[in-house]
């Protein structure tokens, strides 16, 4: 008798806690929000759309992957080929990157399976980037390192310290998809009589404006849309294409890793590279926002957003803004480090007279990420004024080299120009500056490779002292 | 809040780094059976006796260092949140080294990381208990530090709980000290040493630290007066020479203001002895029969009198300064300037 009532609880029980699992995933996703626009008579049951900006991610990363072809000598094809997947619109452009990766399988081969006719150079902040010398906009100073690009062995000038594959890429992520989310999307584009949400996007479409402005905001993060359902290292290790992340990225189980929802690209990346160490949240707290908003666009049925709801939203998008600056700061704070560390080897190599050669490499290396994201910091929504003159100021316009000189600008012709600069030594503790200023003025957390780390460890092991103890 | 309160207090008995972990007090009790039953040749009985009597345990002056001790954790973590860390100070120190002195180069740099730790450690640990020794100092010979220090030193009786009877002002110059020292010492020696700048430790613990806290120093605060020889009292404070500290007898005033080295003492001049066979009473003052431990007199009066020295200290500065110009410009008071009849 009492097993008849224990089966069914059971069951009861079963049943219950997997649906309440299920929907709950669902309802974690970014996908699968129901179409609002009414009157629609299209086919799409779903109104989640940002394929678009997954195929400007495709374009950035497979340029990255351009710029590192050169061989030192000029080739006006690799330059015209990079120019196609920056500024072109052009059918039958293959994805360079990501790509299939051993047991690693993705889905699509070209960028018009995702989207056609997208490109990048449309989308680039315009402003003129005070921190790269010759006073160029940027779209001027990319299209500039294109063409060096394709000049320099592996993309590398060894005579000025650049790496233009990571310069062009960490200032892609920020003028392009993190400008445009935040200094655009998230901002104007949540203005009341801009992109209503009681009207399709355009006509036939399947979302509202207010969708899909949202939807884009969240395609240019780069994240896949079950990363609430995975941690950050399966997010990190997704980008890494590592085999063991292929179980992770697969959500659909289909055996193929949909680049537009399964993938992780950009700043998503990065996020999760430095939520791994458990010291931040900044990919869950920017996916639960865009989830979060999401949901109350679409909770509003189609309906014109009323102020609260608008005010609500908002408050989700200066969550967004905030922590993905923070991302943005950190990696700042990360290479800063990096590139400490290398003047450290080399002022060692240097004054050994060792070969100086490969640490340099990797020297210029470090320094074209750090200079690209800071560079992209400042391509926000607001202006970051006296921080970025310190910052710009503090790294310069090139690594310093070890003549002690450094690019200070471009001549007419497209030619550095170098001057005199701080020593190795000097220039170590611009690093320290530069690390101390994301702290201070951006609050970063995470702090990979921070030249004080030693300080901090110190005094966690000597103990805080803060006691009502007598001796 | 609560549950950080409860992780504080908690830690309070269980880290190594903590003057009352519980192994060092399980070894402070083995030590001080050992002393009175060995050396002293005085029975288990009375060993137990000086250790775990209730009438050191259960008195109101034990009762106050509890109280003391629940309500500081819980000040301490609202307060110290507002204090200065010693990381800032020592980023600031690290900064401005590199500022002063234009780049860094690394001393004995090809010295093995141990001699680098060694000397780190060793610095650390002069500098240290220096600075112990020397705001102690002052918590005694300044009369408004003193109104807050009192509250320690109105102990009638010392058990190893004692150290938490402090006054919330005096402990938060403790971590300042704490701070100021450790951020100069890790800022500078992390400057000029390196990376490889380390502290020694056992199970976490400073090794220094480790090994005082292991010879018995929950000792200082008890009843069993344990010394060590003349010669090595001149150069390490024993538990009986920090009684005598405590000690009623106007003798004992100002002396062994020391932790762990009692050199300090011997430089200002503050050195005692201890005494075989010593028997003290210990307290504020040796004719009271009748000392308030009350929450009132260890939080409240300390302000109060502190207020009253201050306050003696300005009229006595600007009394000093009218009599000076006075002196200056050769006023003469009225009286002198009558003319007699």
């Amino acid at each position: 008798m009492k097993l008849q009532k224990i089966i069914p609880a059971v069951l009861f029980t079963s049943v219950s806690a997997f649906t309440f699992s299920a929907m709950t995933h669902a309802d974690n996703r970014y996908a699968d929000f129901p179409v609002t626009v009414h009157g629609y008579k299209g086919k799409a049951t779903t109104s989640e759309k940002y394929t678009g900006q997954i195929a400007r991610h495709l374009l950035h990363n497979s340029l990255k992957k351009l710029a590192a072809k050169g061989n030192g000598e000029a080739n006006p094809a690799l330059q015209a080929q990079m120019m196609s997947y920056y500024a072109g619109k052009e059918t039958g452009r293959a994805i360079i990157d990501p790509t299939t990766k051993g047991s690693f399988v993705i889905k699509q081969s070209e960028i018009d399976a995702v989207s056609g006719g997208k490109n990048l150079a449309g989308k680039v902040y315009g402003g003129v980037i005070s921190g790269w010398p010759g006073n160029m906009t940027g779209p001027e100073m990319l299209e500039f390192m294109i063409a060096k690009a394709s000049v320099a062995n592996k993309g590398y000038d060894p005579l000025t310290g650049y790496d233009y594959p990571q310069l062009i890429s960490k200032f892609i992520m920020g003028a392009v998809f993190y400008n445009q989310a935040v200094d655009n999307y998230l901002d104007e584009k949540l203005a009341a009589g801009t992109k209503p949400n009681d009207k399709p996007y355009k006509e036939g479409a399947a979302y509202t404006g207010k969708e899909h402005v949202w939807d884009e905001a969240f395609g240019y993060f780069g994240a896949p849309a079950h990363t609430l359902a995975l941690s950050a290292s399966d997010v990190y290790n997704i980008a890494k294409k590592k085999p063991a992340a292929f179980a992770k990225a697969d959500h659909n189980g289909d055996g193929v890793v949909d680049v537009v929802t399964e993938m992780s690209f950009a700043h998503a990346y990065y996020a999760a590279g430095f939520d791994k160490s458990g010291k931040t949240q900044y990919l869950h707290n920017i996916t639960r926002a865009f989830v979060d908003g999401r949901r109350l666009i679409t909770n509003a049925k189609g309906a014109a957003l009323t102020q609260e709801q608008r005010t609500r939203l908002k408050d989700y998008a200066a969550v967004i803004a905030t922590n993905w600056e923070k991302v943005i700061a950190e990696a700042v704070f990360k290479y800063a480090g990096s590139t400490y560390k290398d003047l450290q080897k080399l002022k060692a190599t240097v004054e050994n007279n060792g070969d100086a050669n490969a640490i340099f490499r990797q020297y210029a290396k470090h320094w074209g990420e750090m200079k690209g994201f800071s560079l992209a910091l400042q391509t926000g929504n607001k202006n970051l004024g006296g921080v970025a003159v310190k910052l710009n100021r503090l790294v310069g316009f090139s690594p310093v080299l070890l003549g002690n000189t450094q690019v200070n600008d471009i001549d007419s012709t497209g030619v550095y120009v170098q001057g005199p600069s701080e020593s190795l030594e000097g220039y170590m503790l611009h690093m320290l500056k530069v690390q101390k200023l994301m702290v201070d003025e951006f609050g970063v957390v995470a702090r990979n490779n921070d030249a004080l780390e030693s300080l901090g460890s110190l005094a966690t092991k000597l103990g805080s002292g803060k006691h009502a103890e007598n001796d | 809040m609560f549950t950080d309160y409860i992780a504080e207090m908690t830690a309070t008995f269980i880290d190594p780094r903590k003057r009352v972990f519980v192994g060092y007090l399980l070894l402070a009790v083995f030590i001080a059976v050992s002393w009175v039953c060995f050396y002293q040749r005085r029975s288990f009985r009375d060993a137990l006796a000086l250790l775990f009597s209730p009438a050191i345990w259960l008195s109101s002056s034990a009762k106050l260092d509890y109280l003391l001790l629940v309500i500081n954790k819980a000040l301490m973590l609202l307060l110290s949140p507002m204090l200065l860390a010693q990381l800032t100070l020592a980023s600031a120190i690290f900064y401005g080294c590199y500022e002063l002195f234009g780049q860094r180069t690394i001393v004995l740099a090809e010295a093995p990381d141990w001699v680098i730790a060694l000397l780190f450690t060793t610095i650390y640990f002069l500098l240290d208990d220096f600075f112990r020794f020397f705001t102690h100092r002052l918590m005694h010979r300044w009369p408004w530090l003193w109104a807050f220090h009192k509250v320690h030193h109105s102990a009638t009786v010392l058990t190893p709980l004692t150290i938490f009877r402090t006054h919330p002002v005096e402990a938060i110059i403790f971590v300042l000290r704490s701070s100021c020292v450790q951020g100069v010492v890790i800022g500078a020696l992390v400057f000029f040493l390196g990376d490889r700048a380390d502290i020694m430790t056992v199970l976490g613990a400073n090794v220094v630290i480790f090994i005082f806290n292991l010879v018995g120093s929950n000792l200082r605060h008890s009843h069993v007066a344990i010394h060590y020889s003349r010669s090595l009292e001149l150069i390490f404070m024993s538990p009986a020479q920090h009684q005598i500290h405590h000690s009623v007898d106007a003798c004992h005033y100002d002396k062994n203001f020391g932790v762990v080295l009692s050199v300090w003492d011997r430089l200002f001049g503050s050195h005692h002895f201890s005494q075989k066979q010593q028997t003290l009473r210990f307290g504020l003052d040796a004719s009271a029969t009748e000392v308030s431990h009350s929450l009132w007199s260890a939080y409240i009066v300390p302000f109060v009198e502190s207020a009253g020295c201050i306050k003696q200290a300005i009229f006595r500065l600007t009394r000093c300064c009218r009599l000076w110009r006075e002196q200056r410009i050769g006023f003469r008071t009225p009286t002198i300037n009558k003319v007699p009849k």
